[in-house]
């Protein structure tokens, strides 16, 4: 397995981590919740072998969801995750089966966006999210302390001014 | 061009066509309900439209100025609601000249502005008729930020289709061979609005006469490719008839058509680089096509097609005439590892093989050898995606390769590109692959080298941008 491009230096917060494992279970116990409807539902209109049949399923699917979306994604993903600010760009790599390692130009940045949703908040943390005059050339990193975010923050906008001026 | 105007209102022609914009855009159903309804309601209807219709034109009409000042392009317009639309002339980003058929009979063009807006989206004016000189004219002024310096000089003809080789053209091009699929389409849609039986016994008429024997099958399907052929060639004169490509000075322009004549520009400046398009049944010939890969512009009405088709012979000089650092498209690429050659073919055919192996289990033999056929099929053209697929980086200019049914060869300026990707999946990873996407930005889209092996990324990366890349690349 040959390597291209190093490893980026910096990590994510390891509360990222968490904040995926609580958005992995809710996706399960929402997928769980519909599984024990659907199963009741057929149940009360005395199907019971699609009751049976869609019960099994069903629980199969969970208990996937639960090993990939709680268990694999949250560990592997905050594994690969990596950033750093180069001298001339944002370097970000992620993935765990199918990798991706993004260069974007300081001088090619257009907006840094700082974004939290309210599970983010929960955790205290922040997305830094920038964009390209790409739709696809833009790139973000999903969890971070609002202390480290506002420093990369700075430090783009201060790179993407110096790199504007040398142009 | 003293005399040509560049302001105060739309040529009076134009009320005949705002008119006819405001009868209707779609006459044909209208008409086909009119003449099922019989005079008595025909003719008041008729009275009302023209009644209604051709006042409200001409009011609209009078109710229409435009006015090009030192540095600025205003539009007003309304019958109630009075709009005034003010372009900066530094904001102009293209200028159409569009001349439909009712356009051409009264010497009429249409201009449409394309302006770049604040926060990058487009913002569109549109002239519906002024006359050829008028319209030439503005787009002069409007195009010209260099203030009437540049103009005057006769623009040199960079490129210019003979009727000969447009024929050809149609014939080897798959969208105009798969057009008679959307006029039989067309036709079949008006049908629909005919009124009374017309079409059930027409299809009766025809199903009664359905040749039987051996050569009268024959004479039909003979027949049938003729009139593909024939649409093909009738579409791609149509479309493209005395296409010429201009070079004048900061843009380039092509004008087009042989019913509706278009002039569309685009700046060099938005050009990132140039692709040439083919299939495989124009590679025989050596013909191909050259479109611009350029950024805020519009897609539609193919405005970066700067050749519509054009022999091999031909093309260097041409990419040369628009980008003086492209290179040679005769020039061989560095091909792309074996393994990518495995991965094309697994990606093509497993699924149909999958398929065909169902289909004989289940002993269901004409999907089988559907599948099969399909299978085979599918692995040719994998094949051939492989073969295709080659990168080359001259220290300038980048030139990458891929496609089969549509094979492009794209050269791009590195320094355009707006962000770099790499990509690889853990098939890639087993098999020392990996796709390089370069994000080109504005709607110029992405290209990719895909499936270059390993070493040739890392030393494609560690050439493409020695400061920016090369620090990031794993040292061997």
């Amino acid at each position: 397995m040959s390597v291209i491009l190093r490893q980026p230096a910096e990590a994510l917060d390891l509360r990222m981590r968490t904040v995926w494992v609580v958005q992995g279970a809710i996706t399960t116990a929402v997928l769980g919740l519909g599984v024990i409807v659907a199963v009741v539902v057929l149940v009360v209109a005395d199907a019971s072998t699609a009751a049976w049949i869609v019960g099994a399923a069903g629980a199969v699917a969970v208990i996937a969801s639960a090993v990939v979306m709680v268990w694999l994604l949250p560990i592997h993903d905050h594994r690969y995750f990596r950033y750093e600010v180069t001298e001339l760009g944002l370097y970000v790599a992620r993935g765990w089966l199918w990798r991706r390692w993004q260069v974007v130009p300081h001088a090619r940045i257009e907006t840094v966006d700082i974004r939290s949703g309210p599970l983010l908040r929960a955790f205290g943390l922040v997305a830094v999210q920038v964009a390209t005059a790409a739709a696809g050339g833009g790139t973000g990193i999903p969890g971070l302390d609002p202390s480290v975010a506002d420093a990369l923050v700075e430090e783009l906008s201060r790179r993407a001014g110096v790199e504007e001026e040398r142009a | 061009m003293s005399a040509a105007r560049l302001e105060g209102r739309l040529h009076p022609l134009a009320v005949l066509v705002l008119a006819r914009r405001m009868i209707g855009a779609s006459l044909i159903p209208v008409l086909a309900l009119l003449l099922s309804l019989g005079t008595r309601i025909l003719v008041p209807l008729v009275l009302a439209v023209v009644l209604v219709g051709v006042p409200l034109a001409v009011a609209w009409w009078w109710r229409f100025t435009y006015r090009v000042s030192e540095s600025r392009l205003e539009v007003r317009s309304g019958l109630i609601n009075r709009t005034t639309r003010v372009v900066p002339l530094d904001r102009v980003r293209g200028v159409d000249l569009t001349a439909p058929f009712l356009h051409r009979l009264l010497g009429l063009v249409k201009v449409e502005i394309e302006a770049a807006a604040g926060g990058g989206d487009k913002a569109e004016l549109s002239l519906a008729a002024v006359s050829r000189r008028d319209a030439e004219a503005l787009r002069e002024r409007l195009l010209s930020r260099t203030d009437a310096e540049t103009i005057e000089e006769e623009a040199p003809t960079l490129y210019r289709a003979t009727p000969g080789l447009l024929a050809v053209g149609g014939l080897t091009s798959g969208r105009y061979l798969l057009a008679t699929a959307a006029v039989v389409g067309v036709l079949g849609n008006l049908a629909d609005n005919l009124p009374g039986d017309v079409v059930a016994r027409a299809t009766d008429t025809v199903a009664d006469r359905a040749p039987t024997n051996a050569s009268g099958i024959v004479a039909a399907v003979v027949a049938a490719v003729l009139a593909v052929l024939l649409f093909a060639v009738a579409g791609s004169l149509l479309v493209d008839w005395g296409f010429v490509l201009r070079s004048e000075g900061e843009r380039l322009t092509a004008e087009r058509g042989l019913l509706t004549r278009r002039t569309v520009s685009i700046d060099l400046e938005r050009i990132r680089g140039l692709d040439l398009r083919d299939t495989p049944l124009r590679r025989p010939f050596r013909l191909t096509s050259v479109h611009a890969v350029a950024g805020g512009v519009r897609r539609a009405g193919g405005r970066t097609t700067l050749v519509p088709v054009i022999r091999a012979e031909g093309v260097y000089a041409l990419l040369r005439a628009v980008d003086p650092l492209a290179p040679d498209p005769a020039a061989p690429l560095a091909g792309h590892p074996k393994a990518a050659r495995t991965r094309r073919f697994v990606r093509a055919v497993s699924l149909p093989a999958l398929a065909a192996a169902i289909a004989l289990a289940l002993a269901a033999w004409p999907a089988a050898v559907l599948a099969l056929l399909l299978t085979a099929g599918l692995a040719v053209i994998a094949l051939d995606r492989y073969r295709q697929l080659g990168h080359r980086f001259d220290g300038r200019r980048l030139t990458v390769r891929e496609g089969s049914l549509m094979r492009r060869w794209t050269e791009l300026d590195p320094e355009e590109i707006v962000s770099f990707e790499l990509r690889r999946t853990p098939t890639q990873r087993r098999a020392g692959l990996a796709t390089l996407v370069l994000h080109l930005g504005e709607g110029a889209g992405e290209r990719r080298v895909l499936d270059a092996g390993a070493e040739q990324t890392r030393a494609l990366l560690a050439e493409l941008d020695p400061r920016l890349l090369a620090p990031l690349v794993e040292p061997r």
